[in-house]
């Protein structure tokens, strides 16, 4: 008690943040009753009819919900990959520079991309890939015949993987560069008297000092498994990409907000939520066990 | 004796409607209303009613986030539109929401339906969002409100479409929205040509699809529209190839011409004869119309990006494009930069014919707009309502429009169906003085824009009036110009050509049945049919789809559909 006392204004610099956690992510979870019922607006959360199951059975038996998981695995875990590798890569790099405004220059440069939004970029993306665009000049520098990248369901996914990690590398390449400047000078220096090359020093100092930072990174990005990015996707496809492009948000974007499919959307969102639950669970497990991380 | 009735009770309510308007707040006795707001009075003055206390009216509005019309200090909530409804009838507009035009309008709508909240009005543009919100017992029936409320104008409008308004506005027998009415003419679609580069190059106008072959490719050969020409302009990654029975009208840049040319309505449910029905894009037709779509792809006579471009209109502004198809407004209207960017640009818009020489066409649904007004806005709200329905209908030829009509409250079109055919011909007679200006000066009259277009016409189009093009066209007032170019240009070919096929849907709506499957079947389908076009699926592939398409639900809710030829 005297503890608590102690610590109160603790607690209440803490309370605005418990108001907002209730407020828009505790309430609305009764919204998840809509995914067991045959939800009509007119009654309500409460008394629309109970079904129980039978919007999941409904939406395993739709021919689209393997692909469209399918599709959402495989842009997503791509994303995490390369999202934690191309940053780091990058940082290590940067780090090895020694012209120190010219490395500033860079790390601006490459993180202004992360400010614009995904219906800008989008419209930059369709432009570079498109029949007259950029891509298309160089496939025809070397001799190729131009072609609809953006229509080719074949190449869909790596190029939202692509370019959502061109867009964020810079971005996430800040907490590798920070983590890099708190690394003792000393350890270096020991290392070049040793006589290591750059190389040696890149593998036996840099990368074990970054090592937990990745774990660390990875294991917060598991949690996003079925999150392949709504916005992007949903500005880049089109129906010609839907058998590789479609991911579970557009899907129960069409589903919910253009079809009033509510309740089937809803079941869709929740078993997405349950799956990435269970993801961040193994997720935290692991992280205690192979870098000693926790957060409680 | 039914019309004559009529005519002396629209005259009637016009000289009481105008005496109120004059009369403004000592028109209290008059009226002589109750103490509740409701007056003792029948008629087009109760149309045209002044609230003795101010009504609130709540509603959710669309808003065009690149409209630059409303003056410093105006707001949604406070402008010459507002303001008008203020004075004249005592209605307080209060906007409780209001969301981009497109997506996320529809988004914010589908949201409010969804939590069951409703502004008390708020227009929504599907069908679906309608009988979403009536079969959830949301909405107001007013089948008797507008009855008594509406004006003699409004009815007859209604009247126009042979009770086929009255009917979309409904959910089972009762009417629970204000439709939209729009012109016949929004769902023939047409043949928009560089006429110009057809004289150019010395060729005849198309007529028939292997016309329009080998004119895209006089057109592609010789580059007309510089190094990315574009033959054949075709539908973005937001639109679609053909209308459909769900949205059948105004879809520009899609194919339905060539389709029709072929007889084939894909989209559309078609009666068999037989007390069966047939979904129109599973027929041979429409796969003769694909296949040959897809030749035109591979001889690079259509738009290469075709299905993934941002924008529809970028190729035909930009002039790279020599061939589109859309209805009558596409041009002008629609394709304003184009002649901005070349005022030269001569789009003609022509009928494309079958090879025996008939014109196809499918006919659109009255309209796919609706008003909808919450169940639990109070009474006087909902004549308020009807009352905003019926000022704008009368007086939208009066207002300034320099502020874009757009920020009218609730605004909702209703036009006589035949509208655009009668100002086409009405105008031509105005251009040759066979009659003049002052002759449609008819206050209440069932074409509203007549009038103030007569006193337009004049200076915006030059003689010879017989075969306009666009050097006829004075595009000083850009807008006016627009609108001229339109009706004089684009619904030619609707009101002097008669059309030899005219399809309609047998239901514009969905049956229970689509509301669970309809969008896993349509994925299936607007997938497919881009797929042959661009050439990634073989024309075989058809033969699979159309098993898919009927196992997946299709053939429960032919059934269903079915069932609709029965009443």
């Amino acid at each position: 008690m005297r503890k608590m006392g102690l610590q109160k204004h603790y607690y209440l610099m803490l309370l605005p943040g418990m108001i907002w956690l209730i407020l828009f992510s505790i309430v609305p979870m009764f919204g998840i009753i809509m995914a067991f019922e045959n939800y009509n607006p007119g009654q309500g959360l409460f008394r629309s009819e109970w079904v129980g199951l039978d919007n999941f059975k409904y939406m395993f038996q739709l021919s689209d919900s393997r692909a469209v998981i399918l599709n959402t695995f495989i842009i997503a875990v791509g994303k995490i990959v390369f999202n934690l590798l191309v940053p780091l890569i990058f940082a290590i790099l940067l780090n090895e520079l020694t012209h120190l405004r010219f490395k500033k220059m860079v790390q601006t440069i490459v993180y202004l991309p992360h400010f614009l939004s995904w219906v800008i970029m989008a419209t930059i993306v369709i432009g570079i890939f498109g029949y007259y665009g950029v891509a298309n000049t160089v496939v025809q520098a070397f001799g190729g015949h131009p072609k609809l990248f953006m229509a080719d369901a074949g190449i869909f996914r790596q190029l939202i993987i692509g370019t959502d990690v061109w867009k964020e590398f810079g971005y996430n390449a800040i907490i590798y560069l920070a983590a890099l400047t708190g690394v003792n000078l000393n350890l270096y220096e020991a290392a070049a008297i040793d006589g290591a090359n750059r190389w040696q020093l890149i593998r036996n100092v840099t990368l074990p000092a970054l090592s937990t930072t990745v774990v660390l990174l990875g294991v917060l990005s598991l949690g996003n498994v079925l999150n392949a990015g709504f916005d992007q996707v949903y500005n880049l496809y089109n129906p010609l990409v839907y058998s590789t492009g479609d991911i579970l948000d557009t899907w129960v974007y069409r589903l919910g907000l253009q079809n009033l499919q509510f309740s089937l959307a809803t079941a869709a969102g929740l078993f997405k939520s349950v799956i990435s639950f269970v993801l961040i669970f193994i997720s935290y497990r692991l992280a205690y066990r192979f870098a000693d991380y926790t957060v409680f | 004796m039914k019309r004559k009735t009529a005519s002396v009770l629209l005259a009637a309510g016009l000289a009481i409607s105008m005496a109120a308007c004059s009369s403004s707040n000592s028109s209290n006795e008059t009226k002589a209303p109750s103490s509740e707001n409701s007056p003792q009075v029948t008629g087009d003055d109760l149309a045209f009613y002044k609230f003795p206390k101010p009504v609130d009216v709540h509603v959710g509005m669309v808003v065009d986030p690149t409209d630059k019309t409303l003056p410093q200090g105006d707001s949604v909530n406070n402008n010459q539109y507002t303001r008008y409804l203020k004075e004249k009838y005592n209605i307080n507009v209060i906007v409780d929401w209001t969301a981009a035009t497109g997506n996320d309008y529809k988004q914010k709508v589908s949201l409010s339906i969804a939590s069951g909240k409703l502004p008390d009005g708020m227009v929504v543009d599907d069908r679906s969002f309608m009988t979403k919100a009536a079969s959830s017992g949301l909405l107001y029936d007013i089948t008797d409100l507008f009855k008594q409320y509406s004006s003699s104008q409004v009815k007859e409008i209604m009247d126009s479409t042979q009770g086929r308004a009255m009917e979309n506005a409904s959910y089972k027998g009762k009417m629970v929205s204000l439709p939209n009415i729009t012109v016949d003419t929004d769902g023939v679609h047409i043949m928009w040509i560089r006429k110009d580069w057809l004289d150019k190059l010395n060729l005849p106008v198309p007529k028939t699809v292997s016309d329009i072959e080998k004119t895209a490719k006089a057109f592609v050969d010789n580059k007309l529209g510089g190094p990315n020409m574009v033959g054949i302009a075709g539908p973005s990654k937001n639109t679609f190839p053909y209308a459909t029975f769900l949205v059948s009208s105004n879809n520009m840049g899609g194919f339905d011409p060539v389709f029709g040319a072929m007889d084939a309505y894909p989209g559309y449910w078609l009666d068999n004869g037989d007390g069966t029905a047939t979904y129109g894009t599973l027929t041979d037709n429409t796969k003769k119309t694909l296949a040959l779509l897809a030749d035109w792809y591979k001889k690079g006579l259509i738009d290469p990006e075709v299905g993934t471009r941002d924008n529809v209109g970028d190729p035909i502004n930009a002039n790279q494009a020599g061939i589109f198809f859309g209805p009558w407004w596409n041009g002008g209207y629609g394709n304003g930069d184009s002649f901005k960017n070349d005022p030269t640009a001569n789009w003609q818009a022509y009928p494309v014919y079958s090879d025996d020489g008939k014109w196809n066409t499918h006919m659109k649904t009255t309209g796919s707009t609706y008003t909808l007004i919450s169940k639990n806005a109070k009474p006087d709200v909902v004549k308020a309502i009807l009352i905003m329905n019926n000022a704008l209908v009368r007086d939208e030829s009066t207002f300034d429009l320099s502020v874009a009509v757009g920020w009218y409250p609730l605004r909702n079109v209703m036009a006589a169906a035949n509208e655009t055919e009668y100002e086409y011909t009405e105008l031509l007679k105005v251009l040759k003085g066979e009659t003049k200006p002052e002759d449609y000066n008819k206050p209440n009259s069932l074409y509203k824009l007549m009038y103030s277009d007569a006193k337009k016409v004049q200076s915006v189009v030059k003689a010879p009036y017989d075969n306009l093009n666009v050097s006829n066209f004075n595009m000083t007032n850009f807008g006016d110009f627009q609108r001229m170019y339109s009706l004089l240009i684009g619904d030619r070919p609707f009101t002097t050509t008669p059309i030899d096929k005219k399809v309609y849907s047998i239901t514009y709506n969905q049956t229970p049945t689509m509301e669970t499957k309809w969008a896993n079947l349509k994925k299936l389908e607007d997938e497919t049919v881009l797929k042959i076009i661009l050439g990634q699926a073989s024309i075989d592939s058809f033969d699979t789809f159309v098993k898919n398409w009927k196992a997946q639900g299709g053939e429960e809710i032919a059934k269903e559909v079915a069932e609709l030829l029965k009443k």
